[in-house]
């Protein structure tokens, strides 16, 4: 079996009034996967997120990046795009083109400039994201859907071998959700970029989606789209629920 | 107010001390502009306030101490802005942060001074500033600081940028955010205390936060929001420091409404512009 991008043991994490916003998660992600994380609002998605980042350190078990502890280096193998917030991305006077250079900042180093090569991968991201018209433009003056390209764009610009997104098309119309969903697609297959996508869009991530994490503070399901069922979905919900199956229209 | 004459403008430029206050006017000057840039995207415009005050606390412990009022201010900012940094890090509303450590030096420093009566400290130049208070020795200090603030931003510029632009992002790319955000305090800290004699206490922060909220509305990049801060912090000072020998009024309240100007008169011409290309 391959050796696992990301691995958490047992993790949990706990507020400092005690209670545990994740515990007893263990899961595996390996190359090519494609893992829809679901489950309702404060079931602990972004917890579990930020601690795979190293942005929160796990109260019990352990996380690793690449078959090793989280650190500057591995990190730099993860492209992150987290929630659109319009309001506090648009204020800032970058460029289109300055924010997806933003995504090779990690492999540039200090006192040196960007290369050719920095350059090469910011024009190949904003090219395979279709908004290299979009250059010149600074980002109070795109919509939200635009802005969402940017910003994965930008995580594309790092060479990720593992894409992590955090509802990143919460706002967005269904038009511009379908397509972006294809494009994750389209990253996952052709070119072997794990992703994981966290969203409320539950549908669409279950079909989408090669695997599936079903949390709710603790881990309900994780396995693939085919053993997941109705049953997991309404006892991780806590009220009925089923997927709708629009694969025919 | 007596206006003065061409001759007597230009004999009176030509006085030693009227060119050292140009001097440490355009360094102070490059020196915050350089620093608002990140100031003011970060968000964190009132710690210029916070500071400046708790720098006023640490000048008034100096002067009661009778002993290197200016260093023992420096230090007392460097720890305030360790203090006000982490308060922010540690999810402290930054408000709140701020207006603690505004109202400790503010409240500490009168207290210092009221005891210190007699011991022949110049409030009134010490709140507002003043080109008289300029010697050498600062304006060597105000250049080592320029070239260090210089060298922080040149050496860190894209990492800055970019924990500037979203610490979240940049700390999942791998990016030590921390240093930047103390670092950045900590400069603003230090500029500060190079500043107070020309602008003041009260009105220091103005220059760390007018330079880069007047390029942000001109500019079309990040990139050119850098390189205009400087521009617009150096038309305030020089003019605000000419306007201040013709009119004789203080130095920092003309350089800080010199810059408003500026500032106002750019936002409007923006926004004018700006509703010509609009379709509505």
């Amino acid at each position: 079996m391959d050796a696992s991008l990301i691995e958490l043991s047992n993790v949990g994490v706990q507020y400092p009034n005690g209670v545990w916003a994740v515990d007893h998660i263990s899961l595996r992600i390996f190359k090519n996967d494609l893992v829809g994380f679901i489950g309702p609002n404060g079931a602990g998605k972004t917890t579990l997120i930020s601690v795979i980042l190293g942005l929160i350190r796990p109260t019990s078990g352990a996380v690793t990046l690449f078959g090793e502890s989280i650190s500057t280096k591995n990190l730099r193998r993860v492209g992150y795009v987290p929630q659109v917030l319009e309001s506090t991305i648009s204020g800032f006077p970058a460029t289109v083109f300055e924010t997806v250079m933003f995504g090779r900042v990690p492999h540039a180093g200090l006192l040196r400039p960007f290369t050719k090569n920095d350059i090469g991968k910011t024009e190949e991201a904003l090219k395979l994201l279709e908004i290299s018209e979009l250059r010149n433009r600074k980002l109070g003056q795109l919509s939200g859907g635009q802005l969402q390209r940017v910003l994965v764009a930008k995580a594309l610009a790092g060479e990720p071998e593992i894409l992590i997104l955090d509802e990143p098309t919460s706002g967005a119309d269904i038009h511009s959700r379908t397509e972006f969903y294809t494009l994750l697609a389209d990253l996952n297959r052709d070119r072997g970029i794990a992703i994981v996508l966290s969203s409320h869009d539950v549908d669409s991530v279950t079909k989408l989606a090669s695997k599936v994490v079903c949390i709710n503070r603790t881990l309900f399901y994780y396995g693939p789209k085919s053993g997941f069922t109705n049953g997991i979905l309404a006892k991780t919900y806590g009220y009925p629920m089923k997927v709708i199956d629009d694969s025919h229209t | 107010m007596t206006i003065p004459t061409l001759d007597a403008f230009f004999t009176m430029m030509a006085q030693g001390f009227i060119q050292r206050a140009f001097v440490i006017g355009i360094i102070v000057a490059l020196m915050s502009s350089i620093l608002s840039v990140f100031i003011v995207l970060k968000r964190i415009s009132l710690i210029g306030d916070g500071l400046a005050h708790t720098a006023f606390g640490g000048l008034a412990l100096g002067y009661y101490l009778g002993f290197l009022p200016l260093w023992v201010a420096g230090g007392i900012v460097i720890l305030g802005s360790i203090g006000i940094t982490k308060a922010m890090r540690s999810k402290v509303s930054g408000d709140a942060a701020v207006a603690v450590f505004l109202e400790l030096g503010l409240a500490s420093g009168i207290f210092l001074l009221s005891l210190a009566r007699g011991y022949g400290i110049n409030l009134e130049s010490l709140l507002f500033g003043s080109i008289l208070l300029v010697t050498f020795e600062q304006m060597l200090y105000a250049l080592l600081v320029l070239g260090l603030t210089f060298a922080f931003v040149l050496v860190f510029y894209k990492e800055l940028a970019y924990s500037t632009f979203d610490e979240v992002q940049a700390r999942a790319a791998g990016i030590r955010t921390w240093f930047f955000d103390y670092s950045v305090g900590v400069f603003a800290g230090i500029a500060i205390i190079v500043s107070i004699p020309i602008v003041g206490v009260l009105l220091i922060s103005a220059l760390l936060v007018l330079p880069a909220l007047t390029s942000v509305q001109i500019s079309k990049s990040l990139r050119q929001t850098v390189l205009l801060s400087p521009v617009f912090g150096l038309l305030s000072v020089v003019l605000g420091l000419i306007a201040s020998v013709i009119t004789d009024t203080a130095s920092g309240a003309t350089i800080v409404l010199v810059g408003l100007a500026i500032f106002i008169v750019t936002l409007a011409v923006t926004r004018r512009g700006k509703r010509r290309v609009s379709p509505h």
